[in-house]
């Protein structure tokens, strides 16, 4: 059996390369899909810990499953709910860089 | 006098509420702007007249010996309970009297003298109201209550000064009236407060028996002795506050006669007669008293010599005449002071409106120099007589009632005080017949003028009153001596003015000596005012000369008013510039403002860290997280 390990490292790095994602992509949707990215590892580790962590039998064995499809449910939601919102500033703006969007402050 | 019409004293407080009544009735339509039918007026002549018959029956009951001291509960409030209260003794008898008749003949006169006025039944209410608070303040005996009323006739001399307040002249003199009064009137409110503190009542009769039975200390009693004393002095015009009541004169005459001759201006003394224990516990007070009696009495007699304009040398006499009192007081003659206080109230509310009748003559309300008048007497009949039987009243002529009232304040000097203090009070009774005959000559005598051709007499309406306030001046000093009680044989102790007013058998004091000193400085005041303004008499160059100065000084009223102004100006309005410049540059600038500035300030930098860049935030809020995940793990 592969070691817990190897599931938290590919899970760290995945969400890693979803932060980076976030933090220096311009255009919204490349936004959204590295926020997916860091969903997706948080995943990982919800199956990864429920699997090695609870004793099989156990009642509680599938609650980190159960965790999982909810937040592929939500993840779903969520990106619908997003690529609206670009959608309706791309007809505004001409565009989906971020930049660009910077009239929340003072 | 018989039990038949006695009814129980509590009921006095039907005569401020009556007055207060027709104060409402009056002042709301006023206020409204709303017009009362002319007749209307007659609301509070009505009242103030119920009052006036309402006197007569309570005096019964007082002779026949009912009970004198209610209480009734007020308010509780933390334990301290404050009472509403009224003591109905012969002092507060004789000023409920005073009150209720001048008042009545006042406003009678003000029938006449204000007709045609415009705002006159907000005149007739603010009487009421007067009326009212005058009675409360000497009928109750809370002194809560008391400052009430105190207050009260403050506003409402204020109110009547101001009458014509289109004249900047009498809005400036109400005011002046109401600010000098005011500070006497501080001393009273911490002196009542300095009594309350340690006596735990504001009930009077109860502070004046804690006082006799030695529950103050001695520098307690001086102190409120010497605070309440302040405030008798603003309000009964007494040195160095004495200033406001000639300028008072700004308004109608008839106010005059009421409030600033016979009943507002005597309230300080008779708060001193009331609280006359109090002082006699605190001897020192008591010369305080005799002094300042004395200098007013002695300064306004040479300031009435010296002026000119008609109403202010009678204004300039009250302040003489209420030293007087104020004088015996000091000596501690309740009796005589009180006595002095009555007939001071009928022969000078007389005299003004006697001013009146001549203002009325020559078509001017205020503001005429004397020396313009003269020879109205052929034209005014019975001003004239009754306006010279009250000026020989006030010079002490017998038997007039002012020789009467004045005697018995020689005798308390006589019998309680020094040589000086007789000296100098004699020589103020000469001055009183002096200046007094040099008004009369001026008005009444001579040739008549060209421009005053016109005068004529007032209408009955304003001669019946003063006709009667001379009848009362002929006749009420015989309510003196003893033998009263023989012919009219009177119910209980009372026989003569002074056994009424001590409640106790104390017999006129006959001395025969002082009696004719007096009459004779009388006589020869009135002589050497003759000599002065009828026969031209030229006084010796020397005398003249060395009486320049004096002269100069009175004229100019003792340079006080010069005096008050350069302390307004330099003190108070320079006090008044820098606590302005304070409260602007200090306070608001830099208080106020400064705490607004700061967070300004602070947010102009702190809101260039908000770039509205999402991508920023996110940065910071996981590096935060790292470090906090860091952090955790090296702490574990």
């Amino acid at each position: 059996m592969i070691a817990i390990e190897y599931y938290l490292v590919l899970g760290a790095a995945l969400f890693a390369v979803g932060v980076y994602g976030v933090l220096v992509r311009r255009n919204a949707v490349l936004i959204l899909m590295s926020i997916e990215l860091m969903l997706q590892a948080v995943n990982i580790n919800l199956l990864a810990f429920s699997t090695y962590l609870i004793p099989r039998g156990d009642t509680e064995q599938h609650l980190g499953f159960i965790f999982a499809i909810f937040v592929i449910t939500i993840a779903a939601a969520e990106v619908g709910l997003a690529l609206g919102i670009v959608l309706r500033i791309y007809r505004n703006r001409s565009s989906v860089n971020v930049d660009e969007l910077n009239r929340m402050k003072w | 006098m018989s039990e038949a019409g006695a009814i129980g004293l509590q009921w006095a407080w039907l005569a401020p509420a009556a007055c207060i009544g027709a104060f409402g009735a009056l002042a709301l339509p006023a206020l409204l702007r709303r017009n009362l039918p002319r007749s209307g007026v007659l609301l509070a002549v009505g009242a103030i007249g119920f009052s006036f018959v309402l006197f007569w029956f309570l005096l019964n009951s007082l002779l026949n010996g009912a009970q004198r001291d209610f209480t009734v509960s007020w308010f509780d409030a933390g334990g301290d309970a404050f009472d509403l209260g009224l003591t109905i003794d012969p002092v507060a008898m004789v000023m409920m009297g005073v009150i209720t008749f001048v008042s009545l003949l006042v406003q009678i006169y003000s029938l006449g003298y204000m007709r045609g006025e415009s705002r006159l039944a907000w005149y007739f209410a603010v009487h009421s109201l007067f009326a009212a608070s005058m009675l409360g303040l000497v009928l109750t005996n809370s002194l809560l209550v008391l400052y009430v009323g105190w207050e009260l006739v403050g506003i409402c001399s204020y109110l009547l000064i101001g009458f014509w307040y289109e004249r900047r002249s009498a809005a400036e003199a109400a005011k002046k009236a109401f600010i000098t009064t005011r500070i006497g009137d501080v001393g009273l409110l911490v002196g009542i407060l300095l009594l309350y503190y340690k006596l735990d009542t504001f009930h009077i009769p109860t502070i004046l028996s804690e006082v006799q039975a030695g529950a103050l200390s001695d520098g307690v009693m001086t102190l409120s002795a010497i605070l309440i004393f302040l405030g008798a002095m603003g309000k009964s015009a007494q040195f160095p506050l004495h200033v406001w009541l000639p300028d008072a004169m700004e308004g109608p005459t008839p106010v005059s006669a009421l409030i600033h001759a016979a009943t507002m201006v005597v309230a300080g003394v008779y708060f001193v007669a009331r609280m006359l224990p109090l002082f006699e516990a605190a001897p020192a007070v008591s010369e305080l008293v005799i002094a300042i009696g004395l200098v007013t009495a002695v300064m306004g007699a040479t300031m009435a010599l010296t002026s000119n304009d008609l109403k202010r040398v009678l204004a300039y006499s009250t302040v003489s005449q209420i030293g007087f009192m104020i004088l015996a007081l000091g000596h501690g003659a309740l009796a005589a002071a009180m006595f002095h206080l009555a007939t001071h109230a009928l022969f000078k509310a007389l005299l003004f409106l006697g001013a009146g009748n001549v203002l009325h003559a020559i078509g001017e309300h205020s503001d005429v120099d004397i020396r313009r008048l003269g020879g109205l007497r052929a034209r005014m009949p019975v001003t004239s007589v009754v306006f010279i039987i009250a000026a020989l009243a006030l010079s002490g002529i017998p038997p007039l009632s002012g020789f009467w009232s004045k005697d018995e304040i020689l005798q308390a000097i006589w019998n309680n005080g020094n040589p000086a203090t007789l000296v100098i009070t004699i020589v103020a009774f000469f001055l009183s017949a002096l200046y007094m005959t040099r008004l009369v000559w001026l008005v009444f005598f001579g040739k008549l003028k060209p421009e005053n051709q016109s005068a004529h007499e007032a209408p009955a309406v304003m001669t019946g009153p003063i006709a009667l306030l001379g009848v009362l001046t002929l006749v009420f000093g015989f309510t003196a001596p003893d033998w009263l009680d023989n012919v009219l044989s009177l119910p209980g102790e009372a026989t003569g003015f002074a056994s009424f007013v001590l409640d106790k058998a104390d017999s006129f004091h006959e001395h025969v000596v002082l009696a004719a000193i007096s009459s004779v400085v009388a006589l020869a005041g009135i002589a050497f005012g003759l000599a002065l303004y009828r026969h031209d008499l030229k006084l010796p160059e020397g005398v003249d000369r060395a009486l320049a100065p004096v002269r100069t000084l009175a004229s100019n009223k003792y340079y006080l008013d010069d005096a008050y102004q350069w302390a307004i100006d330099r003190v108070v309005l320079a006090t008044g510039a820098a606590t302005a410049w304070f409260d602007r540059y200090v306070v608001n600038d830099t208080g106020v403002d400064g705490s607004g500035k700061i967070t300004a300030l602070t947010s102009r930098v702190l809101r260039r860290h908000q770039t509205g860049q999402v991508s920023n935030y996110i940065l910071v809020i996981s590096a935060g997280a790292l470090i906090f995940v860091v952090a955790i793990t090296l702490a574990a």
